[in-house]
């Protein structure tokens, strides 16, 4: 069962309101879900507890075997820097770091040397197509190139999961369609799973299952 | 003003920690200003009215050597023209056998005195008729001195008397002394004779007639006094201890402002930081019609908020820590001599605290100036967009600045004093600090790039983020480089003076033993058949007698001291470390630092110095090395001082073992002559206790250094707090990508280090320029004392690291709460 | 024992600690001599007699000035020994204490002008020579020069330079000198006179210099006693009469007014001498009056019977009172009268009244 994402019961309450009651999610090794909902009906949240960075109040959430309940921060975390890749609406690229060292800092992070590090982030820029801009600052990019260096960090280090946080939410929708298409042909090149919750109906069509939030449960759109 | 309050200073709310940590830096610095004049003008007040209770109404005093002048000329004074009343006056510094703090014999003819001194006069008690006021066997003794030595009426006191005691009777209490002033009053007659002090007065008082003050009374009574007198009125006496203990003060007070400046740093830090996470506040303001003018006031205010405040509650802490040293510390804050022994009671300093609180003001308002300016000069739209990253300018670097503040500080650092005090070097560790924090940019840069190198990914990352962001490391630095240079000077000059202390001790102090009368009792002395007693102890190989005077030279001036001692044919570079030195033809004397550089006495030159009643011709024959007198001293061969003023006692004796004689043997033979009461030190005890009080001299400065240092981690503290809230969505991705919230911790800690390293090194740069100054400018200029330069590197290097340590731990503290959960959700535009 | 009082009233005055007790100090570590009948030679016996316990060297007179009304002055030089530290060596060792005392009564003044000072003694500044008089006290001065005694006294607010002179025979009170001032022989002193002196000189009051001249009465006396116990303070006068005789009476009054001790001298303008006892003198008081100042009622004019005389005493003004009570406690009067007698001015001089606040505690 190598690769499979298995959340089953999640309920999660915030502020007295309950937010799931009784999740279900299974994805299969290299799948590419989308979950789309309303704001407010969790979706940030849902990705905050598959990734460790919340508890929930009932249910269970395994990452490729790795059950993620009793896990302390620490394990959390170290099980996060080995086993997901995230990407965010705004990017957080470190602007003080080069573009090659952003998309090395998960290699350096398990532990890689500076220069294996750098030389398979520089490899993985040459597959997002900014090889030539390594050495560059990131305030030196555009919104769109910042989002192709987001999705070499992401999945540099080969990450079982990644996380996508409306990727596309601070790109115009050319940019969007592209950086899309890269991330899922990206993440399926690699094998891994992502996870992508979004507002875009578009985003949503490079998925391979479209998911629904609504009512504390998802649904198949 | 309520839009003032309402959009600027109510922001000082919301960033609570920054503020109180800027509050507290304008008031450290303001308390320590205030505090060192507050002490420094209680003593001085209290000294002042010491002179004046003792001088009372006096016009003039006719004053000369310490240890007095003959009593003849007391009638030609009273005769000569113009004078209405003439007061005698023996003044005594004794020493209650094993109590430290003299006691001041006064004796007075009161018949006389009554005239000038009124107030002065002892109150007898019921039992005592008024005959007993002239009985040679009492004393009357002031409330201070009854109360300090647990003495009461009808006892018998013991005094020590060069190698003698003398018994008096305490006849009633004297009234008129200051509050605190440990004196005693005697009749004149009984004091010349119970003090062996026949034939001699120390002072006469005088007060001119109405009308009588005419150049020719002045003419035809300053012809009266024999070479060596001189007429000054009271107030110069007092003048004359201000001067003595200015330079000193003056050092303190600079200390009290470069650590006012660090606050200054800091304020500057927490306004800019302030400011740039403000831009979109500011821009927003300023699209809905705030201008630019009041916007800059706007932020002047927050300064000026924190300034007044903090200035405020300075100006009482202040009072508080002054009085706190007062009690413990004393007038002269530790520092041996100047007051000694006094315990002044606390004043209001009106001047000084206003003056503190408008520098604590200015420190704020300088320090939000270009804070402020930029504000309002920003540009509006950027600020506005919600994708703005607020960020510092780029630090840059002001070569030319630099290079002009360098050749500035030397230029000053040439300048000759004024009025005494260092003006030149003091503005010369001014221009070095300011062209240290100028290069501070620089040095940022240099240091994260030889770093580059160093592996781990954390340091990586730390010194990227410095690398990258200058500016913020300039700001957090500042003040740890301002307080670190201040630090390292002082302790490079502090190690070099005790260093050099060190050795000149050693010189000076070559015998076994030393038998000393009293310190601060200097005028009487062991009689000389005392040390014929004392030579002619078997155990004893040799005795050498020394005998202390102070005398005034022609043209004014502080007195200055005379040092009567063998001086071998050898060479006098066996008495003191010379300098520099010639051979010995005639009659010769050797003068310290301190007389060539106050009265210009160059080796070689011919000076007549007035001694015995007579001035008389001598050669400078070399230039000494002296850290006990910063008023001048000159060193006379004891056989040619006895010779011309008859004056056989001596104050100290140096006494040398006979072969094979042990030192603990030689101390009892001694003791068995002398008794008890005598105080018989070895040269290494001497030493031990001279350098205990040159370490106490110096704690305080070790206070005021510690508060300049605490305020330059606060300037950490400060920065990091400030940018943690704008570093939430960095630290939040990290999280994310599996940086554990220890490695948080350590990013923090590093970068608090690292950017403390920068401001350490600057300032250990800048401190080790500053040191130089001070040993080869300030203290040259304040006291004449020439030092050798010493660093001391284990400390200083033990400081470095103590300091990064601390650093780290402000820096982690401060930006704890970007370490929280919460923060990691921050990433998320929906969270 | 009752001038020697009067005297150190003067002390009093001018000292701040009180010398006057010095003075009365019983348990002194010396020995002084007892004044005892004997010879008196002269210009030697004018100088100082060191080892007494008290002397004094005492003017008083009348002096004209032109334009002006006819004013008093009075000059005491005392020397006390006090026996205290006798083996002292220093040069400030209070052998002898000196006490000046400088007064003028001026009618317009309406009060007395006056002046203190007191130093122990001091070569070649303070003290009094032995061999004939020559007493100084810094820049005051009082010695005999040639037949005259001149007097150098310059108080700041006043200044006196008189000259003394020719002084004709001394007069000598009691017996040869040897004046009994109480009963028991104890109480004595050596009392010597020179009355009807001519004085001439200048007076500055003020920024005012005036050539005066007139009468004074110079006293000398010198003794070792203390005050009797029963005495509470004493009236004298000395009157140089115009006739050319001079009179001096005392009384010495106990603690309940009545009289402890009379006595007095009258030496006629021939040079016969008469002495009065105890019982040849009787005082009454004429009138009082009342200082505004202290409150003490002072018989500043007395009615004196004496042989077969009576003469009354007329102040030359009521305010003569000297008030030193803040500093040593002492209040006392001492002004210049004219001595009247069936309402004829027959003579002036100076009356002295003392213990009339209290008994003067000695």
């Amino acid at each position: 069962m190598t690769g499979q994402l298995e959340v089953a019961g999640l309920t999660k309450r915030l502020a007295g309101r309950e937010l799931f009651a009784g999740l279900t999610l299974t994805m299969a090794a290299g799948e590419f879900v989308a979950v789309m909902g309303e704001s407010g009906t969790g979706k940030s949240t849902l990705l905050n507890l598959i990734a460790g960075l919340e508890a929930p109040d009932a249910g269970q959430i395994t990452v490729a075997g790795q059950v993620l309940n009793g896990l302390d921060d620490q394990a959390l975390t170290l099980w996060r820097r080995r086993a997901l890749g995230f990407v965010f609406q705004s990017f957080h690229i470190l602007p003080h770091l080069s573009v090659g060292d952003n998309v090395a800092l998960p290699l350096r992070l398990n532990g890689q040397g500076t220069l294996a590090a750098s030389a398979i982030a520089l490899e993985m820029l040459g597959r997002v197509g900014l090889a030539a801009r390594a050495a560059s600052m990131p305030t030196e990019l555009s919104g769109g190139e910042m989002q192709r260096v987001a999705i070499a960090r992401a999945l540099v280090h080969r990450p079982t999961l990644v996380l996508a946080d409306e990727p596309t939410g601070n790109l115009d929708p050319d940019n969007a369609t592209r950086v899309l298409a890269f991330l899922a042909e990206q993440v399926r090149e690699q094998g891994a799973m992502c996870l992508m919750v979004t507002h875009s109906h578009q985003a949503a069509t490079v998925a391979d299952r479209v998911l629904r939030l609504a009512n504390g449960g998802l649904h198949a759109a | 003003m309520k839009l003032l309050l309402g959009l600027f200073i109510s922001s000082l709310r919301r960033r609570r920690f920054a503020a109180a940590l800027s509050l507290l830096a304008v008031m450290l610095g303001v308390a320590l200003g205030v505090a060192v004049s507050v002490v420094n003008r209680s003593a001085l007040d209290e000294f002042a009215h010491g002179v004046r209770v003792l001088s009372g109404e006096a016009d003039l005093q006719i004053v000369g050597p310490r240890n007095g002048f003959d009593d003849a000329l007391f009638a030609p004074v009273v005769l000569s023209e113009g004078v209405a009343a003439a007061s005698p006056v023996v003044e005594l510094d004794v020493r209650l056998p094993g109590r430290d703090s003299p006691l001041r014999v006064l004796g007075l003819d009161l018949l006389r005195s009554i005239q000038i001194q009124p107030a002065l006069r002892p109150e007898t008690g019921p039992t005592l008729d008024a005959g007993a006021l002239l009985d040679p066997d009492l004393i009357y003794l002031s409330p201070a001195a009854l109360q300090r030595f647990g003495l009461s009426v009808g006892q018998t006191v013991r005094m020590q008397l060069g190698a003698r005691t003398i018994a008096l009777r305490i006849g009633g209490v004297a009234n008129g002394f200051g509050a605190g002033q440990l004196a005693g009053l005697m009749d004149i007659a009984a004091a010349q004779w119970r003090f062996d002090h026949l034939g001699r007065l120390t002072r006469i008082d005088l007060r001119w007639a109405s009308g009588g003050d005419t150049s020719a009374a002045r003419a035809a009574l300053k012809a009266l006094l024999p070479p060596g007198l001189q007429l000054v009125p009271p107030a110069q006496r007092e003048e004359q201890a201000a001067d003595m203990s200015r330079a000193y003060r003056a050092n303190l007070t600079m200390l009290a402002v470069i650590a006012l400046a660090t606050g200054a740093f800091l304020v500057f830090a927490t306004q800019s930081l302030s400011v740039v996470r403000r831009e979109a506040e500011f821009a927003l303001l300023r699209a809905l019609g705030v201008t630019r003018v009041e916007l800059l006031r706007g932020v002047l205010a927050e300064g000026c908020a924190v300034g007044l405040v903090g200035g405020s509650i300075g100006v009482v802490v202040g009072h508080g820590l002054a009085a706190i040293a007062l009690n413990t510390l004393g007038g002269d804050l530790g520092a041996a001599g100047y007051f000694a022994g006094s315990r002044p009671a606390l004043q209001f300093d009106l001047l000084a605290s206003a003056v503190f609180l408008l520098l604590g003001l200015a420190a704020s308002v300088l320090g939000s100036w270009w804070p402020a300016w930029r504000a309002a000069n920003a540009d509006i739209a950027p600020a506005l967009r919600s994708s703005h990253q607020p960020m510092l300018p780029p630090a840059s670097v002001h070569r030319r600045v630099a290079i002009v503040l360098a050749a500035m500080a030397v230029a000053l650092a040439a300048l000759p004093p004024l009025q005494g005090l260092p003006v030149g070097g003091y503005l010369a560790v001014a221009c070095v600090l300011a062209c240290a924090v100028v290069c501070l940019p620089a040095l940022a840069h240099l240091l994260t790039r030889s770093l580059a190198r160093w592996p781990g990914l954390l340091l990586g990352l730390v010194r990227a983020r410095v690398a990258a962001t200058p500016s913020h490391a300039v700001i957090a630095a500042g003040g740890v480089l301002a307080s670190v240079a201040l630090s390292v000077a002082m302790a490079i000059m502090v190690a070099s003076f005790r260093d050099s202390v060190d050795a000149w001790l050693a010189r000076v102090l070559p015998a076994d033993l030393y038998v000393r009368s009293a310190q601060g009792a200097v005028a009487v002395g062991v009689e000389p058949d005392a040390l014929k007693r004392l030579a002619a102890i078997p155990e004893v190989a040799r005795i050498e007698p020394i005998r202390h005077e102070q005398i005034r030279l022609d043209g004014g001036g502080l007195p200055v001291a005379l040092v009567a001692r063998t001086v071998p044919a050898e060479g006098a570079d066996r008495v003191f470390p010379m300098r520099e030195m010639r051979p010995c033809s005639g009659d010769c004397v050797w003068v310290s630092e301190a007389m060539s550089d106050l009265h210009g006495w160059r080796t070689g030159q011919q000076v007549q110095i007035p001694i015995g009643g007579g001035e008389h011709r001598f050669v400078v024959a070399g230039i000494w090395r002296d850290y006990a007198r910063q008023s001048g001293a000159i060193l006379i061969d004891l056989a040619r001082y006895q010779t011309l003023t008859s004056d056989m006692r001596a104050n100290d004796v140096a006494i040398w073992a006979a072969p094979g004689v042990a030192a603990d043997m030689l101390r009892e033979r001694v003791r068995a002559l002398f008794g008890p009461s005598l105080e018989i030190a070895s040269a290494e005890l001497i030493r031990r206790s001279s350098l205990a009080l040159f370490d106490r001299t110096f704690a305080v400065t070790y206070a005021l250094e510690a508060c300049a240092v605490l305020i330059g981690l606060f300037g950490i503290a400060a920065s990091f707090a400030a940018l943690a809230a704008a570093r939430r969505r960095e630290f939040g991705m990290l999280r994310h990508i599996g940086v554990t919230r220890g490695q948080i911790g350590t990013l923090l800690a590093l970068e608090g280090a690292l950017v403390a390293g920068i401001g350490v090194v600057g300032g250990m740069l800048a401190g080790g320029a500053i040191s130089v100054l001070l040993i080869f400018v300030v203290n040259r200029q304040s006291f004449h004392w020439s030092m050798d330069f010493a660093v001391p590197g284990a400390s200083l290097a033990l400081f470095a690291v103590a300091m990064l340590g601390f650093a780290a731990l402000a820096a982690r503290l401060a930006g704890g709460q970007a370490m929280r959960l919460d923060a990691v959700r921050a990433v998320r535009e929906d969270a | 024992m009752q001038p020697l009082r009067r005297r150190m009233l003067g002390l009093i005055a001018a000292a701040p600690i009180a010398p006057i007790a010095l003075a009365a100090q019983a348990d002194a570590a010396v020995a002084y001599p007892v004044v005892r009948p004997q010879r008196l030679r002269f210009p030697e016996d004018h100088g100082a007699h060191p080892a007494h316990r008290i002397e004094w060297w005492y003017l008083t007179g009348w002096l004209e000035a032109a334009g002006l009304a006819p004013f008093g002055f009075q000059l005491t030089f005392f020397q006390i020994r006090p026996g205290i530290a006798e083996d002292n060596p220093s040069r400030f060792a209070p052998d002898h204490l000196l006490v000046a005392h400088a007064a003028l009564a001026l009618p317009q003044a309406g009060h007395l002008l006056h002046a203190a000072r007191t130093a122990r003694s001091m070569p070649g500044l303070v003290g009094a020579s032995v061999g004939d008089c020559y007493v100084r006290l810094d820049r005051w001065r009082l010695w005999r020069q040639a037949d005259d005694f001149k007097a150098d006294v310059d108080a700041g607010e006043f200044m006196l330079q008189l000259a003394f002179g020719p002084t004709g025979e001394p007069l000598l009170h009691g017996e040869g000198g040897y004046s009994q001032k109480a009963p028991g022989a104890e109480h004595a002193s050596q009392y010597v006179s020179l009355p009807q002196l001519p004085v001439r000189g200048r007076v500055r009051v003020g920024e005012r210099v005036l050539a005066v001249s007139g009468k004074a009465w110079f006293d000398h006396e010198w003794s070792s006693s203390l005050m009797h116990p029963d005495a509470a303070g004493w009236d004298w006068a000395g009157i140089n009469l115009h006739d050319g005789s001079a009179l001096m009476l005392f009384r010495m009054r106990r603690h309940d007014g009545g009289a402890l001790w009379h006595g007095g001298t009258l030496r006629r303008a021939d040079g016969t001498i008469q002495h009065f006892g105890p019982s040849d003198i009787a005082w009454q008081v004429q009138r009082e009056w009342r200082s505004p100042r202290s409150g003490v009622r002072w018989p500043v004019s007395q009615t004196v019977r004496f042989a077969d005389r009576i003469i009354s005493l007329a102040p030359l003004m009521d305010d003569q009172e000297l008030d030193t009570r803040s500093t040593t406690g002492a209040i006392y009067w001492e002004g210049a009268v004219r001595a009247m007698e069936q309402g004829r001015e027959v003579g002036r001089g100076y009356l002295e009244l003392t213990g009339y606040d209290k008994a003067l505690r000695l």
